[in-house]
């Protein structure tokens, strides 16, 4: 698939990403020979077989991180109408394997497009950035010079996420004892608040750098040269949020769970 | 995903879990995140400062059964062995001790990290550079 071939590429190279798309190939229809829409044809309405396309392009968007939650929905049943094997039941076996070969990807597509930080790792992936790899290559960089590792956090987040998260196990200890410690919940209460308002205001940066990255995909639609510096310095504002992110996410979600268990 | 009987027993039955005195001239500690789950990891050495040999190791550390079962054998691991052996540890040791699967790889890397950065702690505070060049190759036991 383009998406895995994308993978092996470097970070550098795959900066032509956000130049060309890899359109889902317009041929004509296998069966009644007229031009066809991408998975199925619009003559004859019979599926085509899948094609090698990232998730964007299946569905015919720009690689913009910007979109619209409805139309996507919109696009997603009515391809669905077409692709999902019950319609496709009584035809030939070739066409239900692609039938169901397409609404896999279709379905795999639609979820991950839909959620937006599925939706921006997803975009990072193809823009060649690893996100599970960084922290292996930092260690492999650390035993090479013999330096101590550079963590992709601030190491004060890492500080306050352990704090809390002593914390926590305390509240659940006294309750467990069935000795609440009502002093203890109100302060986690507060820090929820604050973890809040800081996980919105990451969410705010998050959308920020989509609007600085819808635009370069602009500027480049438009015949402009966006630098290479410009797309890594967006790119990487986009991962160091994600990176912080999935801490407070987790730490909003145990304060939950120890606030709610009462 | 199942763990294996290794993971488990870790799991179940942590070794060294607590901590050790933060201010410490032979203490190194070592605070390390996996920003792919969220997990933390704190670790800390006690160091015989005349023959460099970890004495103790405490860890906490806040995650899935993988990560705690990483951690709980590094501290089994680096206590009896100088720094610069300690430094020799891989997280492909701990995956292969522990079995682990594929998606729980980064969990030994955290572990690994904590350790590296323990002893990091521990020199700083001792007025040592880093280790000049590779660190030591040891023999981890497993690795042999």
């Amino acid at each position: 698939m383009a998406q895995t071939e994308q993978k092996k590429r470097g970070p550098s190279d795959s900066g032509i990403l956000v130049v060309t798309q890899t359109k889902p190939p317009t041929a004509n229809c296998w069966s009644c020979g007229a031009m066809r829409a991408a998975h199925f044809c619009q003559q004859c309405g019979k599926v085509q077989p899948p094609a090698p396309v990232d998730y964007f392009s299946f569905f015919g968007l720009p690689y913009k991180l910007n979109l619209e939650p409805d139309k996507l929905e919109r696009e997603f049943y009515a391809l669905s109408r077409h692709l999902h094997p019950d319609i496709n039941a009584v035809s030939s076996d070739r066409e239900q394997q692609w039938s169901l070969e397409q609404s896999s990807q279709l379905n795999d597509a639609y979820r991950t497009l839909k959620d937006p930080i599925t939706r921006t790792e997803y975009l990072l992936r193809l823009q060649g950035v690893q996100l599970e790899e960084q922290s292996k290559a930092a260690t492999e960089e650390a035993r090479r010079t013999g330096k101590v590792k550079k963590q992709v956090v601030p190491p004060d987040l890492l500080e306050q996420v352990f704090e809390l998260n002593m914390q926590l196990e305390e509240a659940r200890m006294n309750k467990k004892m069935g000795e609440p410690d009502r002093n203890l919940e109100r302060e986690l209460q507060d820090t929820k608040k604050q973890l809040q308002a800081k996980y919105d205001g990451m969410m705010a940066e998050l959308h920020a750098a989509w609007n600085e990255w819808d635009t370069l995909v602009e500027r480049t639609g438009q015949g402009d040269t966006v630098l290479e510096d410009d797309r890594l310095a967006v790119r990487d504002k986009m991962v160091d949020v994600l990176n912080r992110r999935s801490y407070l996410r987790n730490l909003l979600r145990d304060i939950d769970e120890v606030l709610e268990s009462q | 995903m199942a763990y294996s009987d290794k993971v488990l027993d870790h799991y179940t039955n942590p070794r060294n879990v607590g901590s050790l005195d933060k201010a410490s001239q032979e203490v190194g500690t070592g605070l390390v995140g996996a920003p792919e789950c969220g997990d933390v990891m704190k670790l800390q050495i006690k160091v015989n400062p005349t023959t460099n040999i970890i004495e103790d190791a405490k860890f906490k550390t806040f995650g899935c059964g993988s990560a705690i079962a990483s951690s709980s054998l590094a501290t089994e691991w680096v206590k009896g062995k100088t720094v610069d052996e300690a430094l020799g540890i891989r997280n492909t040791d701990i995956v292969k001790e522990l079995s682990l699967p594929p998606v729980k790889i980064h969990c030994s890397v955290l572990a690994e990290d904590a350790i590296r950065a323990a002893i990091g702690d521990w020199k700083k505070k001792n007025g040592q550079t880093q280790t000049q060049g590779q660190p030591q190759s040891v023999a981890v036991e497993q690795r042999a």
